[in-house]
């Protein structure tokens, strides 16, 4: 029972991370119909900033998110602007794959180069301690990573739901050209949706670098995971994801504590197979994710 | 119709006629070159992917040895040159490097790349084209149930035998001091899962409970539930076939949940230089197998580490070591035989001695079964006042110390 019950709350935790890493990429999907491989590799190349910059200046890993947030949010709309909008659009999502694999080759392939194939690790004090409720033991580098992907995702709903480029970008979603007649300039708006995309992955990295070591090619087992977490929370729609996210996050726990480590990891799958079959437009899509 | 046919018998002997000048100039000029020239060695290796890291050091165990073997005159007299491809820690590719390093560079020698997962299908062409296969990292046991005859794997033990001393030393303990309760975990590979295993296998027969025995798989990324499965357990003995970041991620999330056991045993991640900054104090009394150390006192280690030092600048690590005893093994059958062709007689002559002989290397004396397995076994470090100590075997004259049990606290 005290296993069930750390189990679920450590599946809690790791699914508000999950849900973190997965924004951006229902974010592209949603705004521009782009299948992001290379997202993940953003995540580990923040994660590598956030580790040279904690290790020239030895500030906490999320002080690096002022310098790596901004910087992102400039290198998505570069991407997005310089890359993706050129790609023809007939066939976008399947063009938009081999691009940003050749991308996530790119980045693999320089971190390498800077900073060698050895393991990197931030590792802070509170990383090893934990807060003990009862019978459960919640480690503090986990609440700090729920935490900051809590805030991380209100900011983003925030800005989609409040703010006026949000409510451009929300229309650019839903009707691309019914947004172009009212006066939306689609593409701008279009390159910003892929700068915040971005932006979420130097918050995510910087998270990432404090809980686990990390080399470059890492990125590669947190795709499956991600597209997963999308496709079964309704690709295009966020707060999909992060629903998809934390539920799948206590079933994988749930299930290593009480079946092996293998089902677990394979709980993802089994979920985007069912989510396939019994509902192509995922789980918390509903209408909107339909039109895709 | 006539013509037609005048024109393709014409084609024919054309073709037939290039083909035979063909063969005739390649077989004039074949054996001069090569006699001349130098012992080429064809190796793949894992310099991109997953394994980049250890390919790269095994491609540099490679390279001292090349660089002390051509400073002493070469091999038989002939300068060693070294040709590398990157197989990317794809199993297709490494395939198709040996075979093109084999059919079309002509190599002399191949070595052998890292990991039981692409030594096998490595091991399968060279074994096509009949030639010696020596490898710096292919332990686990299914290498040696293929039925290869020329492969030999150049360290002291295969993976099941690598926590032999400590499978020892734990049994031998008094009654009331043996740890009664083991968890294990492991990767699911068959190297880390060998040595894990191994462990528990003998500890098992010697009355140790296992009570945690989890495999996961290698896109796992969180390793806390596994955690605490192990912590829920409250076993003695904590037991990782691990590699690096999933022993980092497991000695994390057992401090996280305050899982205090009597000895933790990984395997690889600690005999690695970045683990003590990864897991900052905890990995005081944690201890692995290891292959071969920097004050091991075995003839020709203290050359190797001083010349590894001034070519890459930083301290030799094993996986350079395992890559210069394939080299040493090599070099001392090559020596011994006095060949280094790609013929069949003479890759059949050089297997034969290593089968039936003895090897001085960096890693000790080395001898082999007939199925290429090494007959030794690894030595147990630990870290102590933060320092790596070869603590197994006792008496050896690698042990710099006494083995610390029960562990401090992490």
């Amino acid at each position: 029972m005290t296993l069930l019950l750390q189990g679920l709350a450590l599946g809690v935790l790791t699914g508000g991370l999950y849900a973190l890493l997965a924004s951006g990429l229902s974010l592209y999907f949603g705004v521009m119909r782009v299948v992001m491989v290379a997202h993940p590799a953003f995540l580990f190349l923040a994660a590598y900033l956030t580790y040279t910059l904690h290790t020239a200046s030895g500030l906490d890993p999320l002080l690096a998110l002022p310098v790596t947030v901004p910087l992102f949010f400039a290198l998505g709309v570069a991407v997005q602007r310089l890359l993706v909008a050129r790609l023809a659009p007939e066939n976008l999502p399947m063009m938009s794959v081999l691009l940003t694999f050749g991308l996530a080759l790119v980045i693999e392939g320089l971190l390498g180069t800077v900073y060698t194939g050895s393991y990197k690790s931030v590792s802070m004090d509170y990383a090893t301690r934990s807060l003990t409720l009862g019978a459960v033991r919640l480690p503090y580098d986990r609440i700090v990573a729920f935490a900051v992907a809590a805030l991380t995702l209100a900011a983003l709903f925030t800005i989609l739901l409040k703010s006026r480029f949000g409510r451009a970008l929300r229309a650019t979603i839903q009707h691309r050209e019914a947004a172009r007649l009212v006066g939306i300039r689609t593409e701008r708006v279009t390159g910003y949706g892929f700068g915040v995309g971005l932006a979420t992955a130097a918050v995510g990295g910087s998270v990432l670098a404090l809980i686990t070591p990390f080399f470059p090619a890492a990125h590669w087992a947190w795709i499956g995971k991600l597209m997963a977490i999308i496709v079964v929370g309704g690709l295009g729609s966020v707060l999909g994801a992060a629903l998809a996210a934390v539920m799948l996050g206590v079933i994988e726990s749930l299930v290593l504590v009480t079946v092996d480590a293998t089902w677990a990891t394979m709980m993802f799958y089994v979920f985007l197979f069912l989510t396939l079959i019994a509902r192509p437009q995922g789980f918390f899509g509903g209408r909107l994710a339909q039109r895709f | 119709m006539v013509s037609f046919r005048n024109g393709v018998a014409a084609l024919a002997l054309t073709s037939l006629a290039i083909s035979a000048c063909g063969g005739a100039a390649q077989e004039a000029a074949a054996p001069s070159a090569t006699a001349a020239g130098p012992v080429k060695i064809g190796i793949s290796l894992p310099l991109t992917g997953d394994f980049s890291e250890p390919g790269k050091g095994i491609q540099e165990g490679y390279q001292v040895w090349a660089d002390m073997v051509n400073a002493k005159g070469g091999l038989l007299g002939r300068k060693v040159e070294l040709i590398f491809r990157d197989d990317a820690s794809d199993p297709n590719k490494v395939s198709s490097d040996y075979e093109s390093l084999i059919s079309q560079d002509k190599v002399n020698l191949v070595f052998g790349p890292f990991s039981s997962r692409l030594v096998i299908p490595a091991a399968q062409v060279a074994e096509s084209y009949d030639m010696l296969f020596v490898e710096p990292a292919g332990a686990a046991k299914e290498v040696f149930e293929q039925g290869f005859e020329r492969l030999f794997y150049a360290a002291p033990a295969i993976a099941s035998d690598h926590y032999n001393y400590l499978a020892e030393y734990l049994l031998a303990l008094p009654a009331d001091k043996r740890p009664r309760t083991a968890a294990y975990a492991s990767l699911d590979d068959p190297f880390a899962m060998g040595t894990a295993y191994g462990l528990r296998d003998k500890l098992a027969a010697g009355g140790i409970k296992t009570v945690v025995d989890e495999v996961y798989p290698p896109e796992t990324t969180d390793f806390a539930p596994i955690a605490a499965k192990i912590a829920a357990a409250k076993p003695d003995l904590v037991v990782g076939g691990t590699q690096f970041e999933d022993s980092v991620g497991l000695v994390r999330a057992l401090q996280e949940l305050g899982s205090q056991p009597r000895m933790a045993a990984f395997s690889t991640g600690p005999t690695l230089a970045e683990f003590p900054a990864a897991v900052k104090g905890a990995a005081e009394h944690i201890v692995s197998p290891v292959g071969w150390a920097v004050s091991s006192g075995f003839p020709g280690n203290d050359a190797f580490v001083k010349r590894y030092k001034e070519m890459f600048k930083t301290d030799a690590n094993e996986d350079a070591a395992n890559g210069f005893t394939v080299g040493q093994i090599v070099e001392a059958a090559v020596n011994a035989v006095k060949c280094v062709e790609q013929t069949k007689e003479c890759q059949t002559k050089l297997a034969d001695h290593i089968r039936q002989g003895s090897f001085e290397t960096i890693v000790g004396p080395l001898s082999f079964d007939d199925k290429g397995r090494p007959e030794q076994a690894h030595m147990i470090q630990q870290y102590i006042d933060g320092k790596v100590e070869i603590v197994l075997p006792e008496g050896s004259k690698a042990q710099t110390a006494k083995l610390v049990y029960p562990k401090k606290e992490w």
